[in-house]
């Protein structure tokens, strides 16, 4: 070997051991017991913390590992105990007094006391948080170290769900100094009082990791370390072993279970439906839009559409899988001739196989997008066959597709006829249908609300379901107000779509759907219950112990070293080659 | 008079100067390129604005978020919105000048930083593909042009029109399925296996292996490209005279196909390098998406989809600024690269 080779030879040599160096000053995690693995498409949900996650569904499922609520749901159960071990309401006070798990504590080995719910009621109320609204409650005051009372504005029947089981609780010895929770990243940011540690968040590569907190007060989870890893496709992840949850396409449910892996199917939740502008002609007719429900068929959106893994929706927006469901909301079912019989008592004509009036054609424009459903955009198949349906009625459709947030902006500005759009939330608290169908008053609206005010009769309902605190009698509130919105129809919901998650079964978690949806009812099946173990998740006691040896930061991972190496290797030939010539 | 003539000589001098200035090759270059960049931010600046909607209603309507009229002025404000497009304007470009590219509302983080800790990543798949597409590209158009007719010659020039028919979005899908999924040889997704103990050596492996594949369908969907080019120069090339000299002079074959023929045949393809980062950076976007890739692509890709506005002025504000860079060293490597550049 001559000179140049092997000073050549030596500076790669140094080089690949100069990496060795930085890049050996990372900590490694092959000292963790057992590790499960969640795949996710985004990736990127913002730091698991109340302020900084994202908005959504996804979001806020990063954060509750993290911080608890005062109640939780299970898989069959609403409301059972967290952070609050038992609970009462004093109608005649309007107040709700919670006493407190005893062995609650924070991250940070504090205990967790009644002054922290009272502050964090304070704070929220001070820096709003976007998924819960505090002006029904006045204050929170503290009983004595373990029971606080929440003293509301006036009765406030979704409560329990809107804020008991959904308000985060932050602790005040590090909360009390915060001026702009928007600005916190602070480690301590991340402390909460709920069964995992935050360790680490990537926002470059959408990856979350948490450690088991061993003093959770319901016991240590079975799983010592929790990752979301982001993936182009999850159920390809999933399948090479990659992960241990993913979400799967319908069409792959069997080839799944072949696998060994679980497959579990979600409730309806979540609705597509078909927004119509009641304030123009003839849209703002209750016939009229009986007549559009008449000749929709929403078993055929089922079967092409969704290639048979959905369910026609109910009319009266509350899923049909939820127990508020109405047992006698009216119906449409799919008839051409009532249909036209209701448009032509309308003074239409039907003529050359469209009705006419005053010499000009109905024709109605329907405005579609890639609707983002469960945070993932999907393509549209629905606008066809509206189409096609709505002309055999006799009604000319101009189908016009355009960008989720043009449709969004035109439906908010009433700038458009008819527009197929969809939420989630239909399996839960029955505040819903009240948020669906009236705007709330000093917001901006929402681009899937019908803001139909034109009712009286279903105004004093809708404000019932908000307000009527007694079970019974609420619930025949709702029942009307079912029937009512389904009368009228503001919108007309079309399906539930079906989705499908699964999960290794060797991994040693039993996932589920919560009922009604985690917290104000978000369809995601990652319970954080699920990884306390089957006894605690189907609403038993604690479980049994386990050890767990710590995890620590890995440094932050960037292409910068394999560039450099790559970058040396390519010059060491060049260098040769112009050398040699 | 004398003064006057002095000031009026003196002006005259300046403007000479100016003249003389303005002569230069450089600073014409510069101008230029300082004209198209400012033409480019304004359009960078307005693009977004003109999106049909109301923006604010756009970014946050798919969040949990009961947008009061108080949030949505306070969002406006905080947008700077609420100040006239030529204030906005001035505002944006002041802040470029700082290196200030604005704050993700989204993201909730710094565009620069975001931008930043995708660029590397971005930059090692889009450089990597460039070298390796390039010097097949060179390698096969040189032999296939010097075997014009052949069988060599027709199989490849088939087989790369073939490749070229493919869009990238579909070639990256293929090897998912085939190497990832059915073969198992590659990860699926992602830049490396996150939180796992691999260091130093390992690590680099790692990155390499989670690489192949994206790297592998962006080559593939690059190298006709420079195929096709470098063949049809080089076809243009072998039948100049001093090729003939050349072979008369009895030089081997392999001097006269790189040293003699290809140094010419070459000029056109440096003048695609300024086009082609344009068309990598987009072709990027649909293989980073597909391969959960942590780059620039996807990052435009969410920032796009989020209408999220600052983030969306600040990738193509980068953006700009890299393809007329790459342009500008372009323009100033032609001299070395052909001589004869000096004397047109």
């Amino acid at each position: 070997m001559n000179l140049k080779k092997m000073i050549i030879t030596s500076m790669i040599i140094c080089l690949c051991l100069f990496t060795q160096i930085i890049s050996g000053e990372s900590t490694t995690d092959s000292d963790v017991e057992n590790e499960l693995r969640i795949a996710d498409k985004a990736g990127d949900w913002g730091y698991p913390n109340p302020y900084l996650g994202y908005a959504r569904g996804p979001g806020y499922m990063r954060m509750h590992f993290i911080f608890d609520t005062l109640v939780w749901k299970n898989e069959t159960t609403q409301y059972i105990p967290l952070l609050a071990e038992n609970w009462e309401y004093l109608s005649e006070e309007d107040a709700y007094v919670f006493h407190l798990n005893k062995d609650a504590k924070w991250h940070d080995m504090k205990p967790l006391t009644a002054e922290d719910i009272v502050f964090t009621i304070q704070y929220m109320k001070e820096h709003p948080y976007g998924w819960i609204v505090l002006d029904s409650v006045d204050r929170g005051e503290a009983l004595d170290e373990h029971t606080v009372k929440i003293h509301m504005n006036g009765p406030y029947a979704p409560f329990m769900e809107d804020i008991g089981g959904t308000m985060p609780i932050l602790p005040e010895h590090i909360w009390k100094d915060v001026e702009n929770p928007m600005d916190f990243t602070d480690e301590t940011a991340f402390i909460g009082s709920g069964p995992y540690t935050y360790v680490d968040f990537s926002k470059e590569h959408g990856t979350y990791q948490y450690r088991s907190f061993d003093e959770y007060y319901l016991g240590k989870p079975i799983i010592d370390q929790l990752i979301y890893v982001k993936t182009g496709d999850p159920q390809m992840s999933l399948q090479r072993n990659e992960v241990d949850f993913a979400s799967i396409k319908p069409d792959f449910i069997e080839p799944m279970k072949e696998k060994g892996f679980i497959v579990i199917k979600g409730p309806h939740y979540w609705n597509k439906k078909l927004m119509i502008n009641h304030n123009i002609e003839p849209l703002d007719n209750i016939t009229f839009r009986q007549a559009l429900a008449y000749a929709i068929n929403q078993s055929e959106f089922v079967d092409k559409s969704l290639r048979g893994h959905g369910k026609p929706a109910s009319y009266g927006l509350i899923s049909s899988e939820c127990e508020w469901i109405s047992p006698n909301v009216p119906d449409y079912p799919y008839d051409l001739d009532k249909a036209m019989e209701l448009i032509t008592s309308l003074g239409y004509e039907l003529k050359d196989g469209f009705f006419m009036k005053n010499g000009e054609t109905l024709e109605l424009q329907i405005l579609v997008s890639m609707i983002s459903t469960g945070g993932e955009a999907t393509p549209d198949r629905d606008g066809e066959i509206i189409k096609n349906q709505l002309e055999k009625a006799g009604i000319k459709v101009d189908l016009t597709s355009l960008d989720t947030k043009i449709v969004d902006t035109k439906v908010i500005n009433w700038d458009f006829e008819l527009a197929i759009s969809g939420h989630g939330a239909i399996g839960g608290d029955p505040k819903i249908l009240y948020e669906k169908t009236i705007q709330v008053s000093g917001t901006k609206p929402s681009p899937n609300c019908a803001r139909y005010n034109k009712s009286e009769e279903l105004n004093e309902l809708l404000d019932g379901v908000i307000h009527e605190m007694d079970p019974q009698k609420r619930k025949e509130i709702v029942f009307e107000a079912q029937n009512v919105y389904a009368r009228e129809l503001p919108a007309i919901s079309l399906y539930y779509p079906t989705w499908y998650n699964a999960y290794d079964p060797d991994a040693g978690v039993e996932w589920f759907y919560t009922i009604g949806g985690v917290a104000k009812g978000i369809p995601i099946p990652q319970n954080k219950l699920a990884l306390l173990g089957t006894t605690v998740a189907k609403g038993g006691g604690e479980i049994t112990d386990s050890t767990s040896i710590p995890v620590e930061n890995e440094t932050e991972s960037s292409p910068l070293i394999p560039c450099i190496s790559v970058i040396a290797l390519l010059l060491a030939f060049f260098v040769i080659r112009i050398k040699r010539s | 008079m004398k003064k006057e003539n002095s000031s009026s000589g003196r002006n005259l001098l300046s403007i000479y100067r100016i003249k003389y200035i303005l002569s230069k090759r450089w600073v014409k270059i510069a101008t230029v390129y300082l004209m198209t960049l400012f033409i480019l931010l304004f359009i960078n600046f307005i693009l977004p604005r003109l999106l049909p909607g109301d923006v604010i209603i756009a970014m946050y309507s798919g969040q949990e978020l009961l947008i009061t009229d108080e949030l949505y002025n306070e969002l406006i404000v905080l947008h700077g919105l609420d100040k006239p497009l030529i204030e906005q304007f001035y505002t944006y470009i002041t802040q470029l000048a700082h290196g200030d590219l604005g704050y993700s509302y989204v993201h909730r983080a710094s565009t620069i930083d975001l931008i930043m800790k995708a660029l590397p990543w971005t930059l090692l798949l889009v450089l990597s593909s460039f070298i390796l597409s390039s010097i097949a590209g060179i390698i096969l158009g040189v032999e296939s042009s010097w075997r014009r007719g052949g069988r060599f010659d027709r199989l490849l020039l088939m087989f790369l029109l073939f490749i070229d028919g493919i869009p990238s979005l579909a070639l990256g899908i293929m090897f998912l399925s085939v190497f990832s999924l059915y073969c198992g040889w590659f990860p699926t997704a992602g830049a490396i296996t996150p939180y796992s103990d691999e260091t130093g050596i390992t690590y680099i492996i790692d990155v390499l292996w989670h690489l192949i594949l994206p790297l592998s369908a962006l080559t593939l969907s690059q190298l006709p490209g420079d195929y096709l080019l470098i063949r049809s120069s080089m076809l243009l090339t072998i039948r100049e005279p001093f090729v003939l000299t050349a072979r008369a002079k009895g030089i081997k074959e392999r001097r006269i196909k790189y040293l003699h023929t290809a140094r010419n045949a070459i000029l056109p393809f440096f003048t695609r390098i300024g086009i082609r980062v344009v068309y990598v950076i987009t072709g990027v976007l649909f293989i980073e998406t597909i391969f959960a890739y942590p780059g620039l692509g996807l990052l435009t890709y969410e920032a796009i989809s989020n209408r999220d506005l600052p983030l969306m002025q600040g990738i193509f504000t980068i953006s700009v600024i890299l393809v007329l860079l790459v342009n500008i060293i372009v323009d100033l490597s032609y001299k070395k690269i052909d001589p004869r550049i000096e004397y047109a």
